[in-house]
């Protein structure tokens, strides 16, 4: 009886609930439409503002007045024809080195007798010597006599013994034996002639270790590309690098003239 | 009890009574029932859209604000995007005179100070008027604004309205032209495109002209300097593109702020590089060698004229300014411009070839360009004999310096005639169809002439290092009230081609009476005057043009080399 006489009063909850559902949802949407177009309207309100800033900027910042300032203060014009470069090869004749003639260096007769050996070809593999010693080291053979400053004039460098030149000699054959690290190779590479010498050029960084003059250390790097691919024979024989050197140093004497 | 007893019998009228009743009652029920069913219906349709709102409708909070923004006249930019013209909404301020109501001999005091274009009396006399809008202030500034809103007085208004800004001012100020109070094109691309600019389908995008901002000032700024520096009246100038006939730059001066139209010279309102015709002159000799050349008349450079120092043609007598007194190549004619030279060759291609040519090169049309300030051409009416050969040389025909600049770039774009256009060639709007004026090989042929013009000849001055100039000097006297000026008073032209090599852009250079000054040597012809002001504007802006300077490069120059008598 009371469930057949509140059936209607169910119903009439039941659609009225769904009704409200039904409204609530589609209010839910109007907000979020709402704040759409909330954000939208905002973004307009911002575009505007945004050109209205940039109108002002370029009134500010318009091309009269640029010019006034230009005239006025800055005094800016156009490149010239000879300030464009064709590329990097005719940037680089622009920076030629200035020839520095210094007073001090010693005059040299051209019919020096060639030295024996010498290390000025260590300037080529620069970035292998420490700084320090190619600075000092010719300074000292200077002081001696007249004849070695022949010799000083033509190579920069004075030869040592050959006594330290073998006791340098050991520890190099022995580090080369045993680090020769791949990836140190491959990073010197570049510097040196090849994967044969390059092998070698770790060892000569890390001759200084041992504080040996500076003139022997830098003999090894010569030893190295001149008797190229076998580089544990050629480092093995101390006397093997010795003919080659003369050409070399003449060469380098002949351009540092 | 003798009282009448209450009727136990109805009473007829009684009777009746009750059946009137009954029948009232009856009615008022039925009225009743209506007027319930009335409301519930007006209320059930009332709900009905209630719950129609509820579902379909939008909600109070609505904005009505357009979701996208849409100037309400369109703008207009550069080549590169620059904005030349905008629309924005500028603070007006406006005086209500019957709403004020303060002491209005305060307020004029004060409102004297703020605005100094009246003094006390005369605010004074406009608060007291018995209008009812006065606007004191279009695009007031917004300390102004602040200022007056901080007066607190009711009977000024402040209200924004939407005020075309030419944020540029004087740049490109002829091209751009000016709208009028009600927002419409009043001159330049703002009345020739004004539907554009105002339809609402098209406005929300900007109109791109071909102008480049960068070129434009270079040419004013340069163009300024020449016409303060030789005192002239005036002065014009245009860069055009040959391959496509788009109009980098144009200016004419005096200068025009359109951002203030209406309070400039009507002079300065002028576009002189469009609207005004003027015999040009000499810049008109390489037209006529190259029609000589086109039709066969003129077979190389190295053919000879007798050039003596004075014609006599037709009864009249044609001088140069640098006589030859010999016998003269076609190379020479030109390198000297040469009128006896020009006009000779001028009279071998005849009145019939120079009409068709000069007719295909749009010279006897109006100029063919998007503005409506456009120059009609004046040229002879009968084409005498002794006009062929005046016209030759660039005498008793006028036309404007766009007609010019489109000239060379006919002449040096291998022959095809484009009209010039305002609007930026891209998608939408394409290059223009070109028509076959001369053979590619006298357009060839013409590089190294005018070349050797500049290298050698009289336009010398107009050399910009490295950028292969090629051009010709054009001097003409002034036509006042329809006689050549007595007073020696001149129209100096530079109509040139750079890089010659490989020629991609045109400009002509004009100045109006220009005055002879210290470092010219007196004169006042155009070597000294237009052709300098070309070479610098060629240094300054081709870079911009990405036309690289080469010293070592030049156009093939054994064209014309041989045939230059070389003075011992």
């Amino acid at each position: 009886m009371s469930a057949k006489s509140f059936r209607s009063v169910g119903w009439v909850a039941g659609i009225a609930a769904t009704a409200l559902g039904c409204y609530m949802v589609n209010l839910k949407v109007a907000s979020e439409r709402a704040q759409l177009e909330d954000v939208e309207t905002r973004i307009v309100l911002a575009q505007r503002d945004i050109r209205l800033l940039q109108t002002e900027i370029g009134t500010r910042g318009r091309l009269a007045q640029l010019e006034q300032w230009n005239v006025k203060v800055l005094a800016l014009s156009a490149p010239k024809a000879n300030q464009f470069l064709e590329g990097s090869f005719q940037l680089a004749t622009l920076t030629a080195p200035k020839k520095v003639i210094d007073p001090s260096a010693p005059v040299v007769l051209a019919s020096a007798p060639a030295p024996v050996r010498s290390q000025p070809i260590v300037d080529q593999d620069g970035p292998t010597l420490p700084a320090p010693a190619l600075a000092t080291a010719p300074v000292q053979p200077r002081s001696t006599s007249p004849t070695d400053l022949m010799h000083v004039a033509s190579l920069k460098r004075d030869l040592p013994d050959p006594t330290p030149q073998k006791v340098v000699e050991k520890p190099l054959v022995r580090r080369i034996v045993t680090p020769a690290p791949a990836p140190r190779t491959a990073s010197l590479s570049g510097d040196s002639k090849g994967k044969a010498t390059a092998t070698v050029v770790p060892a000569v960084k890390v001759t200084p270790k041992p504080k040996t003059a500076a003139a022997p250390t830098t003999l090894k790097p010569k030893v190295a590309p001149t008797a190229a691919p076998k580089p544990k024979l050629a480092s093995a024989t101390p006397t093997k690098p010795k003919p080659p050197l003369p050409s070399t140093k003449t060469k380098e004497a002949g351009t540092k003239r | 009890m003798n009282a009448p007893t209450p009727a136990l019998v109805p009473r007829p009228e009684r009777l009746r009574l009750v059946g009137q009743r009954r029948q009232t009652l009856a009615v008022m029920h039925q009225r009743l029932m209506f007027g319930m069913l009335l409301f519930a219906g007006i209320i059930a349709v009332i709900m009905l859209r209630l719950f129609y709102l509820a579902a379909f409708g939008d909600h109070a909070g609505r904005k009505t604000l357009v979701t996208n923004l849409v100037p309400p006249r369109g703008d207009i930019v550069d080549r590169d995007g620059q904005p030349l013209a905008r629309t924005i909404d500028a603070w007006t301020v406006a005086l209500q005179p019957a709403k004020v109501i303060g002491d209005k001999l305060e307020l004029a005091r004060k409102l004297a100070a703020l605005m100094p274009e009246h003094d006390e009396a005369a605010w004074l006399q406009l608060l007291r008027s018995d209008k009812s809008f006065i606007y004191l202030r279009r695009r007031a500034s917004p300390s102004l604004v602040e200022q007056i809103n901080a007066l607190g007085e009711p009977g000024l208004a402040l209200s924004r309205e939407p005020d075309r800004l030419y944020p540029q001012t004087d740049l490109a100020a002829h091209v751009l032209g000016f709208t009028d109070i009600d927002g419409h094109g009043a001159a330049g691309v703002e009345r020739a495109f004004d539907e554009q600019l105002t339809n609402p389908a098209t406005r929300g995008q900007a109109l791109t002209l071909s102008i480049s901002s960068g070129v434009q000032q270079a040419l004013e700024h340069e163009l300024l300097e020449a016409k303060t520096h030789f005192s002239a009246l005036g002065a014009a100038g245009v860069v055009i593109d040959i391959n496509t006939g788009e109009v980098l730059a144009l200016t004419s001066l005096p200068q025009l702020n359109p951002n203030v139209a209406g309070n400039s010279d009507p002079d300065a309102r002028f576009n002189r590089a469009t609207q005004g015709v003027w015999e040009l002159g000499s810049t008109f000799k390489p037209f006529t060698v190259a029609m000589a050349l086109d039709t066969g008349k003129v077979r190389s450079m190295g053919q000879i004229y007798s050039c003596p120092l004075a014609l006599k043609a037709y009864g009249r007598t044609i001088t140069d300014t640098h006589p030859f007194g010999r016998n003269c190549s076609v190379a020479e004619i030109m390198m000297e411009s040469s009128n006896i030279g020009t006009a000779q060759i001028a009279a071998q291609v005849g009145a019939t070839d120079q009409k068709r040519f000069l007719k295909a090169m749009g010279f006897l049309d109006p100029i063919s360009v998007e503005l409506k300030e456009r120059g009609r051409a004046l040229y002879p009416r009968e084409w005498s004999p002794l006009d062929v050969m005046t016209v030759g040389f660039g005498h008793s025909i006028a036309v404007t310096p766009l007609h010019l600049a489109t000239g060379y770039a006919t002449l040096f774009n291998g022959g095809l005639y484009r009209p010039a256009t305002l609007l930026k060639v891209g998608p939408g709007h394409g290059v223009a169809p070109g028509r076959r004026v001369f053979s590619e090989e006298t357009s060839y042929k013409m590089r190294s002439l005018l070349r050797l013009v500049v290298t050698r000849g009289t336009g010398k001055k107009a050399d910009a290092p490295g950028y292969r100039v090629g051009g010709k000097t054009g001097t003409a006297e002034k036509i006042i009230n329809g006689r050549y000026s007595k007073a020696g008073l001149n129209v100096t032209s530079f109509a040139g081609v750079f890089p010659m090599d490989q020629p991609r852009y045109a400009m002509v250079v004009m100045l109006d009476e220009p005055k002879a000054t210290a470092e010219t040597f007196g004169f006042k012809t155009a070597g000294w005057n237009s052709a300098p002001t070309f070479g610098k504007i060629v240094a300054r802006i081709a870079p911009m043009l990405g036309v690289r300077p080469d010293l070592k490069r030049e156009p093939n120059m054994a064209e014309v080399l041989p045939f230059v008598h070389e003075k011992k």
